[in-house]
C-alpha cells in the first residue's frame, strides 16, 4: 500500500509537469506572440514577458516573433549611375516587427524568413531608383566629403520605410550600403589602366634616372676638364719659367755664337743618326777626305815620320763597321 | 511463452534505437565525446537485436511448422505426402538457409561497421576540440535515468534468456546491460569532469572506442572459428554474431554466478539468485523519484564559467532588475521557471572582411601569390585624378585593393547584445563592411597601403565602434587590422616592377656617380702629373741650361787654345760617337756619270732558328 502510494505520488508529479508543459507558454522579452484558437488569430498580441495560459494544441497555438531587430543584406547586383556608370551594389537593412497580426497575416507562418524575399524586392528596386539618381563621384572620391553614402542610404530609408510599415507590418530601422563594386568587364579595365598607370611611372622613374645619372657623369667630364685644364695651364706657366730662366744660361753662348751653334748642329747629327742611319758619303766628306788626301808629315822628336798608312786606316773603318 | 520472448525482443531493439537517439541528442546537448562514442554502440546493438529477432521469429515458425506435421504424422504417413524434406520443412530449410549464409555475411558487415567505426571514431577524436561538457549537471541526470531503465530491461532479458535457455534473447539482452553501463559510465565521466578532472570524459571515449575495436576482432574470430568449428546435428549452435566478450562485459556477475552456483553446491543453501532484480523491484519508484529529485534540483544550480556572463528570465521576464550573473554559483528556480542564457563576454570573437589568408597557405605571403580563395576588390579613391578613370568613361578616378580586414570584437553589454538584435554578430560584420567600403572610397590607394595604413586602422576602429554604439550592439572592437590589403593579384607584377626600376634607377645613379668618382680622382691625378712633369722639365731644362752654359765656358776656352783643332775633334768625336753602327756607302768616284743602285733595305734576320723557342726537356 504504501509503495503504491509512492507510486502514485510519481505519477501525480508526472502528470502535473505534463500538463503544466500543455496548458501554459512562456514569452520572452524579445518576443511577441500571437495565440490562435482554432487556426484564427486572438485580437492583440501579446508583447509583455511572462507565463500565460492556453488550451493546448490543436486548439489554441502559440506564434512566436522574434521582436528584436532582423537584419538581412540584399543582392550585389549591377546598375547605373546617373552620369551612365556601372556599379554594383548591395545594402543591409534592419527592421522590426511592430505589428504581428498583420505580419502573421502576410508571412506563411508569420516567419522572419518568409518576410525577408518580400522586403528584399522592395529595398532592390528602391535602391536602384535611388542610386541611378545620383552621380559616381557620390559613391567614390578622393575627397572624402564629396562621398554621400549618408544621402543615399537615407533616401533608400525614406521611401522602403513607409512601403514596408503599411504592406507588411514591419518597422525599417535603418538602411546602410554594405558594399560598392565594379563589373568584372570594368574592373579588367580598371587593371589595364592601374598597369599602364605603373607603366608611366617607370617611365617616369626610368626617365628621372637616366638623366640624373647623365648629369653625374656630365658634371664629372666637365670637372675632369677643367682640373686638367688648369693643370696643363699650370705646367706651361712652369716650362715657360723654366726657358725663362734657362735664357739667363744661354747668354754665355753670345760669346762665340758661331761656335755655339756648330757645337749645337753637331749635337743635333749626333743625336740624328743613331739607330743604323745609312749615310752616302762622298770621299770629300770628312774624314773620309783621307782616302784621296797625301799623308802630312809629322814631327817626332824633330823628324819629319810617316804617318799611318792607308790599308791601316781601311783596318779601322772595317773595325768600325 | 514463445510470443511473450518475441515481444520481449521486439521491446529490446525499440528501446535500443529509441535509447540510441536520445543518447546521440543527450551527448550533442552536453558536448560529451564519451556520450557520442556511445552512441555507435546502441546503433550496433540495434542492429545486433533486430537480426536475432528475425532469427527468432524463424525458429518460431520451424517449431509451429514441427508441431503441424508431428500432427499430420499421426494421421498419415508423411513420406506418402512430400517427396523431399525440402517440401516437408519449407521454414526448417529456410532457418537452416539463413543460419548458414545470412548470419556469416552479417557477421562480415558488423566486423567492417566495427572495425570502420573504431578507426574513424578515434581519427575523430585526436581531431576534436575538447570544450568540455556543457550543461554538465542536467546530461548526468538524463544519462543516470537512461541507465537505470536499460539496466532493469537489460536484466529482465538476461535472467529470461537465461532460466529459460533463450539463447536469441542474450544479445539484446547484452546489449541493453552494456549501454547500460557505458551510460552510467558516461555519466560519472560528466561528474568527473564538472569536479576537475577535465580529461574524463574524452579517456572515456578512448576506453570505449578500444573496446569497439576489440569487439571487432572479436568478430573477426567468431567467423574463422565459425569456418573451422565440428558441426553436430541437433546441437544447439552459439551465435556467430554474439559477443563473448561483450556478454562478460554486460554481465559480469555471471562469473560471480557461476561461482555462486558452485558454493550453493558446496554449503547447502542459496547465496546468490537475483538479489539485484529483487532490489531493484522493491526500490523502483524511489529511485525513479529520486532521479526525477536529482534532475529537478540539477536545474536549481548555475555555474558561470570564468569568461562568461548569463542572463537570468523568470518566465522571460528579467528574474530581476539585475538579471546578469556574473562567473561564479548562482541559485535559482527550477527549469522551466528560470532559464538561463550564456554568452562568452571576455571571449575575443572575429570575422573577416573581404577575405583573410587561407589556412594551409603557409608562412610567406607575397601579394604574386593567391592567397585567398576569393579575393574582394573593394574601390579606391584615386588622388591623381588627371590620368585616371573608372573604365566606364565617366573620368572618376578608381583603383581596385584587395582586402581581407579581421575585426576582433567582444561583448561589452550583454543585455544590449542579446535583446536589441536578432543576430548582433551578422550586423556587425556588415556594418564594419559599411565602414571599411565608405572609408576606402575616400582614401588614396598608396597612403592606405603605406603610411595611412596606421591611422586608417585607427580611424576604422572608431568608426565602426561609433557605429555599433548607435546601433547599441553592445560590442567592443578590439581591432581593426590592415595587415592583409593590396594591390589585386593580376596588377602585382606592374607594381613590383615599379620597385624593379626605382631599383634599376638607383643602380644606374651609383655606376654614374662611381664614373664621376674615378673621373675627378683621374682628372686630379693627371693634372698633379702634369704639374709635376712641368715642374721636372723646369728643373731639368735649367739645370740643364745652366750646365750647358758652363760646358760652353770650358769649350769656349778650348777652342780659343785651339780653334781648327778643337772643331775637327769635336766633328770627329761625333763620328767616334753616332756613326760607328750607321752603313757608310762612300761613292769613291766623283768625275763619272755612273749610276749606282743601292739596295738600302734593311737585311732580314737569316737566323731564323733564333727567333724559335727551344722546348723544355720533360
Amino acid at each position: 500500500m504504501k509503495r503504491n502510494a509512492l507510486t502514485l505520488v510519481v505519477g501525480v508529479i508526472l502528470l502535473v509537469i505534463f500538463v503544466l508543459l500543455l496548458f501554459t507558454f512562456q514569452v520572452r522579452q524579445t518576443e511577441k506572440v500571437v495565440l490562435t484558437t482554432f487556426d484564427k488569430p486572438s485580437s492583440a498580441p501579446i508583447e509583455k514577458p511572462g507565463l500565460y495560459f492556453k488550451w493546448p494544441v490543436p486548439v489554441q497555438r502559440v506564434y512566436r516573433f522574434d521582436k528584436r531587430i532582423h537584419n538581412f543584406e540584399d543582392e550585389f547586383e549591377q546598375m547605373l549611375t546617373r552620369d551612365g556608370n556601372n556599379i554594383l551594389a548591395s545594402v543591409f537593412v534592419g527592421w522590426t516587427i511592430t505589428k504581428p497580426l498583420e505580419f502573421f497575416n502576410s508571412f506563411p507562418a508569420g516567419k522572419p524568413e518568409a518576410a525577408e524575399p518580400a522586403l528584399k524586392s522592395l529595398v532592390r528596386s528602391t535602391k536602384q531608383a535611388v542610386i541611378g539618381q545620383h552621380p559616381f563621384s557620390d559613391f567614390v572620391s578622393s575627397d572624402p566629403k564629396q562621398v554621400k553614402f549618408e544621402e543615399v542610404e537615407k533616401q533608400v530609408f525614406d521611401s522602403v520605410a513607409q512601403s514596408a510599415e503599411a504592406k507588411y507590418g514591419v518597422k525599417i530601422e535603418f538602411v546602410g550600403i554594405k558594399r560598392i563594386g565594379l563589373p568584372e568587364s570594368v574592373t579588367g579595365k580598371v587593371f589595364e589602366r592601374m598597369t599602364a598607370e605603373r607603366q608611366r611611372e617607370i617611365d617616369r622613374i626610368k626617365s628621372e634616372g637616366d638623366r640624373e645619372s647623365t648629369q653625374i657623369k656630365s658634371a664629372a667630364d666637365r670637372d675632369r676638364a677643367e682640373i686638367l685644364a688648369k693643370a696643363t695651364a699650370e705646367a706651361i706657366s712652369i716650362r715657360g719659367e723654366a726657358e725663362a730662366q734657362a735664357t739667363k744660361f744661354f747668354n754665355v753662348q753670345n760669346e762665340n755664337a758661331e761656335l755655339a751653334v756648330y757645337l749645337m748642329k753637331l749635337k743635333a747629327l749626333e743625336h740624328s743618326l743613331t739607330n743604323n742611319a745609312t749615310l752616302v758619303l762622298t770621299p770629300d766628306t770628312s774624314p773620309f777626305d783621307v782616302l784621296k788626301s797625301k799623308m802630312p808629315t809629322v814631327q817626332t822628336n824633330g823628324n819629319p815620320t810617316q804617318a799611318p798608312n792607308g790599308p791601316k786606316l781601311s783596318e779601322n773603318l772595317d773595325a768600325n763597321k | 511463452m514463445e510470443r511473450n520472448i518475441q515481444k520481449i525482443g521486439v521491446i529490446n531493439f525499440v528501446i535500443l534505437l529509441i535509447a540510441g537517439g536520445i543518447s546521440y541528442i543527450l551527448a550533442r546537448y552536453s558536448n560529451s565525446l564519451a556520450g557520442q562514442v556511445g552512441a555507435v554502440f546502441f546503433g550496433i546493438g540495434f542492429f545486433v537485436t533486430l537480426i536475432s529477432f528475425f532469427q527468432m521469429g524463424l525458429e518460431e515458425k520451424e517449431r509451429i511448422e514441427k508441431l503441424e506435421f508431428d500432427e499430420i504424422a499421426r494421421e498419415k504417413n508423411a513420406a506418402s505426402l512430400f517427396s523431399t524434406e525440402a517440401e516437408t520443412f519449407p521454414a526448417r530449410k529456410s532457418r537452416e538457409q539463413f543460419e548458414r549464409f545470412f548470419l556469416p555475411g552479417f557477421t562480415v558487415v558488423l566486423f567492417l561497421a566495427q572495425a570502420a567505426s573504431a578507426y574513424f571514431l578515434w581519427k575523430w577524436l585526436n581531431s576534436a576540440i575538447v570544450v568540455g561538457p556543457q550543461q554538465g549537471m542536467v546530461a548526468l541526470s538524463l544519462y543516470g535515468v537512461l541507465a537505470l531503465i536499460l539496466f532493469l530491461l537489460g536484466k529482465y532479458s538476461a535472467n529470461i534468456a537465461r532460466f529459460e535457455n533463450q539463447r536469441l534473447l542474450r544479445p539484446g539482452a547484452s546489449f541493453l546491460v552494456l549501454n547500460a553501463y557505458i551510460c552510467a559510465t558516461i555519466a560519472i565521466a560528466l561528474g568527473l569532469t564538472y569536479g576537475g578532472v577535465a580529461k574524463a570524459d574524452l579517456w572515456l571515449g578512448r576506453a570505449l572506442i578500444i573496446v569497439l575495436g576489440l569487439t571487432a576482432v572479436e568478430s573477426l574470430l567468431n567467423l574463422i572459428f565459425e569456418v573451422y568449428r565440428p558441426r553436430v546435428r541437433g546441437k544447439q549452435e552459439r551465435l556467430v554474431y554474439e559477443s563473448r566478450l561483450l556478454g562478460l562485459l554486460a554481465q559480469p556477475e555471471g562469473i560471480f554466478t557461476t561461482a555462486a552456483h558452485a558454493l550453493d553446491y558446496q554449503f547447502g543453501f542459496k547465496v546468490s539468485e537475483t538479489w539485484v532484480y529483487r532490489f531493484m523491484e522493491k526500490a523502483l519508484a524511489w529511485l525513479i523519484l529520486l532521479q526525477l529529485v536529482v534532475l529537478v534540483l540539477s536545474t536549481c544550480f548555475v555555474f558561470v564559467s570564468p569568461g562568461e556572463e548569463a542572463l537570468l528570465e523568470r518566465f522571460g521576464r528579467a528574474a530581476r532588475a539585475d538579471n546578469l550573473l556574473r562567473p561564479g554559483l548562482h541559485l535559482k528556480m527550477p527549469w522551466p521557471v528560470d532559464k538561463v542564457f550564456r554568452f562568452r563576454t571576455d571571449e575575443i570573437q572575429s570575422f573577416t572582411i573581404g577575405q583573410g589568408v587561407e589556412k594551409d597557405h603557409g608562412s610567406t605571403i607575397t601579394w604574386s601569390v593567391k592567397h585567398e580563395e576569393q579575393p574582394m576588390n573593394l574601390m579606391v579613391a584615386a588622388k591623381d585624378s588627371g590620368s585616371r578613370t573608372n573604365g566606364g568613361g565617366g573620368g572618376v578616378p578608381v583603383d581596385l585593393l584587395t582586402v581581407g580586414i579581421p575585426v576582433q570584437y567582444q561583448i561589452k553589454d550583454v543585455r544590449a547584445y542579446a535583446y536589441n538584435h536578432v543576430d548582433s554578430g551578422a550586423l556587425l560584420e556588415k556594418i564594419a563592411t559599411r565602414e571599411v567600403v565608405k572609408y576606402l572610397v575616400g582614401v588614396d590607394l598608396f597612403d592606405i597601403m603605406s603610411s595611412g595604413k596606421a591611422k586608417a586602422s585607427v580611424d576604422l576602429q572608431k568608426a565602426i565602434q561609433d557605429r555599433a554604439d548607435k546601433l547599441a550592439l553592445g560590442v567592443k572592437i578590439i581591432l581593426v587590422g590592415l595587415e592583409d590589403i593590396h594591390p589585386p593579384q593580376k596588377v602585382v607584377a606592374a607594381f613590383e616592377n615599379v620597385v624593379g626600376a626605382r631599383q634599376e634607377v638607383q643602380a644606374k645613379i651609383r655606376q654614374a656617380e662611381g664614373y664621376a668618382v674615378a673621373a675627378r680622382t683621374s682628372a686630379e691625378g693627371q693634372a698633379v702629373k702634369q704639374v709635376h712633369d712641368a715642374e721636372s722639365y723646369k728643373a731639368d731644362r735649367v739645370a740643364s741650361a745652366e750646365a750647358q752654359a758652363a760646358q760652353f765656358k770650358n769649350q769656349l776656352l778650348a777652342y780659343r787654345a785651339a780653334p781648327s783643332v778643337y772643331m775637327n775633334r769635336a766633328y770627329l768625336q761625333v763620328w767616334l760617337n753616332s756613326l760607328t753602327n750607321a752603313r757608310l756607302y762612300v761613292v769613291t768616284s766623283t768625275n763619272t756619270h755612273d749610276v749606282y743602285q743601292l739596295d738600302l733595305q734593311d737585311k732580314i734576320n737569316v737566323d731564323i732558328g733564333s727567333s724559335i723557342p727551344i722546348p723544355e726537356k720533360k
